[in-house]
């Protein structure tokens, strides 16, 4: 196995495990839920740049891509955890909708 | 409802992917954007007319300096024009609309504000990078100063609103926005008034210490300066304005 | 491969590059590794029942997959000892080191949000299922 088919492979890969992140951004009972999620792809995301940059021989130009999505999806999650911190719509209905799911799932 | 917009996504993602595989391949000489005349002419001269690696950097700040500035100018106009219309309708919206949580405390997160003082310089030292390298590296001025943005609107994340506003107040970075386009401005008057047509950078080697072609270079980095100054200012009194309903206080 | 752009990246000799630099299989594995790690978050993050051990499995395994996964993308480029590769090498790290401080902050931070929110942890213990996960204040 060549660097270059295990990069190819490395990046299928990751790309791959995303996708329960993303069943989870989409089902995810809360929006917390959503949120981690969310940010697990923001993570790889930078990671898979950096693989991608590796591919076309490019990776001077991709790091610093990989750096500035890396930032920008820090101050996104850290926003909206921040907003939803402090703002709160319909608080009962909720909550009990959430521990309701949970309950189920626990079941299940 | 939800169904069919999962659906229009989904079919929207398959055509993208599809039409993915009809693009030219990378760096690929023989497809019709590299094949045309201006891109042959830019490909062939940007080297020796400006001396910048980046022919993208060249082409934005120079050969189409007068589109970048008034992209610099819709981007200042669209940040004054949030703030004014904020201001007007926020005046009379005493609360914020989602219901406030009163048994959370405002005190800001230790683990968080630990984190972003650390980060902070560190952002800020990349912003620059990303500004000054726009020559060689991609980055410019919009990216340099979207990171430069990043990194108050960080401060007024991890604290809160006037914390931030103390380091860059709503005024004055509106000031500054102003000030960023006068210096992108002041760099095309000023090769105008030596002798060249606006925004011709090579003229200033006449009062410069440089060939004309270090003048032009030189010129972008000034122009590039000017674009970061006002995108930073921007971005920061919007996501004020916006997260504040107008107000100007307390916020996010 | 082409759908892929790589058309004209250059072109490996199979009989010439007959075996990897020892560089090269220590990145290898390191990023191997960390696909590893990136399994058990997935799988965490999917089958885990409530948000807290969900957050658990995405925190921990994410940070950890990422770096690892760097770090052994960096080592697998790192092949010449030039100027531009040690500059390389450091931008990696300077990657490796940001998602280290930021992506747990990130955790940390929506974890509070949802634990000041009132998500009730799922627990065997009556008592607290009751009352309830949120903190009162």
């Amino acid at each position: 196995m060549t660097t270059e088919e295990f990069t190819v492979c490395a990046g299928v890969a990751l790309f791959v495990l995303m996708l329960p992140a993303l069943y989870r951004v989409a089902v995810g009972p809360t929006s917390f839920d959503r949120l981690v999620a969310v940010n697990v792809i923001g993570t790889k995301t930078a990671v898979l740049l950096v693989i991608i940059g590796v591919l076309f021989n490019r990776v001077e130009m991709f790091v610093d891509f990989a750096l500035t999505y890396a930032l920008l999806n820090f101050v996104g999650s850290l926003a909206v955890a921040r907003f939803l911190n402090r703002t709160k719509p319909m608080p009962e209905e909720k909550t009990s909708r959430g521990s309701s799911r949970k309950k189920g799932a626990k079941a299940s | 409802m939800r169904k069919l917009a999962v659906a229009v996504v989904v079919l929207t993602g398959g055509l993208l992917l599809y039409a993915a595989t009809d693009f030219a391949a990378w760096g690929d000489p023989e497809s019709p954007a590299s094949d045309s005349d201006v891109s042959k002419h830019f490909i062939a001269e940007t080297g020796v007319d400006t001396e910048v690696p980046n022919m993208v950097t060249a082409v934005l700040a120079d050969y189409r300096g007068f589109d970048t500035m008034f992209e610099t100018v819709v981007i200042f106009i669209a940040g004054i024009a949030i703030l004014a219309i904020l201001k007007l309708t926020g005046k009379d919206a005493t609360k914020t609309p989602g219901k406030r949580k009163d048994e959370v405390d405002d005190a800001p997160d230790l683990i968080v504000t630990h984190t972003v003082r650390l980060l902070v310089p560190i952002i800020q030292l990349f912003a620059f990078y990303v500004l000054a390298h726009g020559h060689v590296s991609p980055g410019g001025g919009f990216q340099g100063g979207v990171i430069m943005g990043a990194s108050f609107i960080l401060v007024a994340l991890a604290w809160d609103l006037p914390r931030a506003m103390d380091r860059l107040s709503v005024d004055r970075a509106i000031l500054l926005a102003g000030v960023g386009i006068l210096i992108y401005a002041g760099i095309g008057l000023l090769a105008m008034f030596l002798g060249g047509e606006f925004l011709d950078y090579a003229e200033l080697s006449t009062i410069f210490p440089v060939s004309r072609e270090m003048a032009r270079y030189h010129a972008m980095l000034g122009v590039e300066i000017g674009v970061a100054f006002t995108v930073t200012t921007v971005m920061f009194a919007i996501y004020a304005s916006l997260s504040s309903k107008g107000r100007l206080e307390g916020g996010l | 491969m082409s759908f892929l752009f790589l058309a004209n990246a250059p072109v490996v000799d199979e009989s010439v590059q007959a075996e990897l630099s020892r560089l090269e299989i220590c990145g290898m594995t390191l990023a191997g590794l960390g696909l590893l790690f990136f399994l058990g978050a997935a799988v965490g993050l999917f089958r885990f029942p409530d948000f807290y051990t969900r957050m658990h499995a995405a925190g921990k395994g994410d940070t950890l997959s990422s770096l690892l996964i760097l770090l052994g993308f960096a080592l697998i480029t790192f092949d010449d000892f030039s100027a531009l590769g040690w500059l390389l090498l450091l931008k990696i790290f300077g990657i490796v080191l940001f998602i280290m401080l930021t992506s747990p902050t990130s955790t940390h931070a929506l974890m509070r949000a949802g634990f000041e929110d009132g998500i009730e942890p799922v627990t065997n213990n009556p008592k607290r299922k009751k009352k309830g996960g949120a903190k009162k204040k």
